[in-house]
C-alpha cells in the first residue's frame, strides 16, 4: 500500500524526467519529430479531456480549433511578420473566440445533438480553411512558416522543438491538473454526473460550460500554433473530421475523469502511425498494413475500451487503487 | 413573519393546469408537508418554487424577496435548496465531493485562481472539505465520505443529497419524496435527520407519500388535489378532514393505526408520479 502510494506521487516526476531526457538518448531526428507530434496531439487531448472526460461535453470539431490556431500563428508570422511568441498568443486568442462560439450551442444541446453541432462546426471551419483564400492560402495553405523563436533564439533543431512542445504540454498538464482537482473540476464532473443536480447545488452551469469550452479550445489552438511551427507549413487537409475523431478516440481510450490516461492514449495512438520508425526491423508490408488500417485499429480500440474498460486507461489505473482502499476498510 | 409566502401560483402545461392558484405560508423553524395523490402537482409546485419551472402566474416571496423569474442557481444562492425525487447525485464523485459541490453556491474564486492553484482557490477547497465533513457528521453518514456516489445504497444516496443541499447554506430546504425507496429503519432514521436539520435552524418542506412519516414529522400539512389546494392545517386536522379523506385517503378506515405502527401506509405503495421531476 505504502509503496504504491509512493509510486503514485513519484510517477509524474519519473515520467517527466524520462520525457525530458529523451532527446539526449534518441538521436534519430525523424524519431524525435514523431515524439514531438505525439506531444502536439497530447496537448490537444489534455484540453479535450477537460471538456469530455471531466465536463462530459462531446466535441467532434476539435481539429477545427487546432486549425484555427495553426492558421492564426501562420498568418501572424508569415503575413504580418510578427515574432513567433506573438503569433502563438494570437493563436490562443483566436481559438478562444472559436471556443466561445461553440460553447453557445452546448448550453442548449446535449449528447448526440451536441456531437452533431460540434461536427458541423468542424466541417464549417474545414471548409473555411479551404475557401478563405486571402487569409488561409486556400488549398495550398501556408508555406515557409518560421521556426518557433523565443526572443533571439530560434528553435530549429529537432530536440529543441521537442523540448518546446513537451515543455508546453507540461505547463498545460499542470494547469489542467490544478483546474480539475479544485472547485472548477468538481463543477465539471458534477455537470457530467447530473445537470439538474448541479443546478440545484448552485453550480454556475453556464459559466462552467463556457469556460471549459474556451479553455479546451485555447489549448487546442496553441497546439495548432506549435504544429505550424514544427512542420513549417499548414494545409487544410490536416484539420478534418478524421483528425477530430482521432482526438476524440484518444480521449475516450484514455478515459473520463483522468488526465494521465488520455495523455498516454494520445502518445500511444500517435506512435502507432509511425510504427516503422519505432521498430526498425519491421517488415514493410506490416507497417503499411498498420498505416492503412489505422482508423480501424482506433475503432477497434474504442470498442474494446467501451466494453472492457468503460473508464478507459485512466480508469484501469484508478480501479487498482480503489481496490486497495477497500481491502484496508475491511 | 413567514419565511416563504406562496401566493396564487399557477402552472399550466398546454391544456393541463398542473398547479392551480396555490397559496400557503411556511413559517421559520417548522416542518411543512405537501401531500396529495399522484399527479396532484406537488413536484411541479416544487419546481416552480426552486426556479426549475417558471410559473404562469403568482408570486413566491422568500424572506420578502421575489423568487419567480430567478434561475435555479440564484434561488439556491438566495437560501432555498432542494433535493429530487430521483436523487441527482454526481456518480463519479465521492459522497464527500458531492457535498463539497454544494458549497459552490457561494464560492467563486474563479477558474484562473484554480488554474494557478492560488492560495485563495486552495483555501476555498479546504473550507468546502471541512464543511462537507461537518455536514456528513450532522446527517450521520461520515463513514461514507470517500465512497463513490455510484456505489452508495439508496438510503445513503438520499441522505448525501440532503447533505449536499445543506452545504449551500439554506434557510429553507425542500425535500421531494425523501423516504421513497427507503426501508422502515432508514425511514425512521430519516425522521431523526429531519429533526436534526430543523434544530440546526433550517426550515423544511417535504413532499412525501409515506403518510406515517408525514403525520410524524410535520407541523403543518398542505393537501393538493389536481393542482388545487384542498386543505391546510396540522396533521390531526388533516387526518379528520372529510374533504381530504374523500379526495385522497379514500375512506375512514385508513386512519387507524395498523399493527406495523404506520398509519395509512397504503398510499405509499402507489407508483411514483412521473411528471414534473425532469
Amino acid at each position: 500500500m505504502t509503496s504504491s502510494r509512493t509510486w503514485r506521487y513519484a510517477a509524474p516526476f519519473v515520467i517527466a524526467v524520462i520525457v525530458a531526457i529523451l532527446p539526449l538518448v534518441v538521436t534519430d531526428r525523424f524519431l524525435l519529430k514523431v515524439f514531438t507530434f505525439a506531444g502536439v496531439n497530447a496537448l490537444v487531448v489534455v484540453g479535450l479531456s477537460l471538456l469530455f472526460g471531466y465536463a462530459g461535453q462531446v466535441s467532434l470539431g476539435h481539429a477545427a480549433f487546432v486549425g484555427i490556431g495553426a492558421y492564426a500563428a501562420a498568418y501572424c508570422t508569415v503575413q504580418l511578420h510578427w515574432p513567433w511568441i506573438l503569433g502563438f498568443v494570437a493563436a490562443g486568442a483566436v481559438s478562444a473566440l472559436g471556443g466561445l462560439v461553440l460553447a453557445v450551442p452546448s448550453l442548449r444541446l446535449k449528447g448526440y445533438y451536441l456531437a452533431v453541432a460540434t461536427l458541423g462546426f468542424g466541417e464549417l471551419m474545414a471548409l473555411s480553411f479551404k475557401e478563405a483564400e486571402p487569409v488561409t492560402g486556400g488549398v495550398d495553405g501556408f508555406t515557409g512558416i518560421p521556426y518557433p523563436a523565443l526572443g533571439p533564439f530560434e528553435l530549429r533543431t529537432a530536440s529543441s522543438l521537442y523540448w518546446l512542445v513537451w515543455g508546453i504540454v507540461g505547463v498545460a498538464l499542470l494547469i489542467a491538473w490544478n483546474t480539475s482537482s479544485l472547485r472548477p473540476g468538481r463543477a465539471m464532473r458534477a455537470l457530467h454526473g447530473s445537470e439538474l443536480g448541479a443546478q440545484a447545488s448552485g453550480v454556475d452551469v453556464v459559466g462552467v460550460k463556457v469556460r471549459t469550452f474556451v479553455m479546451s479550445a485555447v489549448i487546442a489552438g496553441l497546439a495548432g500554433a506549435l504544429y505550424a511551427g514544427v512542420v513549417g507549413f499548414v494545409s487544410p487537409s490536416v484539420f478534418t473530421l478524421s483528425a477530430s475523431v482521432t482526438f476524440m478516440a484518444m480521449a475516450v481510450i484514455g478515459g473520463t475523469g483522468s488526465l494521465a490516461g488520455p495523455l498516454l492514449a494520445a502518445v500511444l495512438l500517435t506512435l502507432l502511425q509511425y510504427f516503422d520508425a519505432l521498430i526498425p526491423g519491421i517488415p514493410r508490408s506490416t507497417s503499411q498494413a498498420l498505416q492503412e488500417y489505422r482508423e480501424d485499429i482506433y475503432a477497434l480500440a474504442i470498442i474494446l475500451v467501451v466494453i472492457f474498460a468503460p473508464r478507459g486507461l485512466g480508469g484501469l489505473w484508478r480501479r487498482r487503487d480503489r481496490g486497495g482502499g477497500e481491502e484496508v476498510r475491511q | 413573519m413567514s419565511l416563504l409566502q406562496v401566493r396564487h401560483v399557477t402552472k399550466r402545461f398546454g391544456g393541463l393546469t398542473a398547479v392551480d392558484d396555490v397559496s400557503f405560508d411556511v413559517f421559520p423553524g417548522t416542518i411543512k408537508a405537501l401531500i396529495g395523490p399522484n399527479g396532484a402537482g406537488k413536484s411541479t409546485l416544487f419546481n416552480t418554487l426552486t426556479g426549475f419551472e417558471k410559473p404562469d402566474g403568482g408570486s413566491v416571496l422568500f424572506e420578502g424577496r421575489e423568487l419567480v423569474g430567478r434561475r435555479a442557481r440564484d434561488v439556491v444562492r438566495a437560501g432555498l435548496a432542494r433535493t429530487f425525487q430521483n436523487t441527482q447525485l454526481f456518480d463519479e464523485l465521492s459522497a464527500g465531493e458531492n457535498v463539497m459541490v454544494g458549497r459552490q453556491a457561494h464560492q467563486g474564486k474563479g477558474f484562473t485562481a484554480a488554474m494557478l492553484r492560488l492560495p485563495g482557490a486552495t483555501a476555498e477547497d479546504r473550507e468546502a472539505r471541512e464543511e462537507a465533513g461537518r455536514l456528513l457528521r450532522l446527517i450521520g453518514i461520515e463513514e461514507w465520505v470517500d465512497v463513490p456516489a455510484a456505489d452508495l445504497p439508496a438510503g445513503i444516496r438520499r441522505l448525501v443529497e440532503i447533505a449536499r443541499a445543506l452545504a449551500t447554506g439554506p434557510r429553507l430546504l425542500l425535500l421531494d419524496e425523501p423516504a421513497a425507496g427507503l426501508n422502515a429503519t432508514e425511514g425512521r432514521e430519516l425522521v431523526h435527520t429531519l429533526y436534526r436539520v430543523r434544530d440546526a435552524g433550517v426550515t423544511v418542506v417535504i413532499v412525501e407519500h409515506d403518510m406515517g412519516l408525514v403525520m410524524d414529522v410535520s407541523d403543518e400539512i398542505v393537501v393538493l388535489d389536481r393542482g388545487r389546494k384542498i386543505a391546510e392545517g396540522p396533521p390531526r386536522m388533516i387526518q379528520l378532514d372529510p374533504v381530504v379523506i374523500a379526495a385522497y385517503l379514500g375512506g375512514g378506515e385508513d386512519e387507524d393505526d395498523g399493527p406495523a405502527g404506520r398509519p395509512g401506509r397504503c398510499v405509499s405503495t402507489a407508483p411514483a408520479d412521473a411528471p414534473g421531476d425532469a
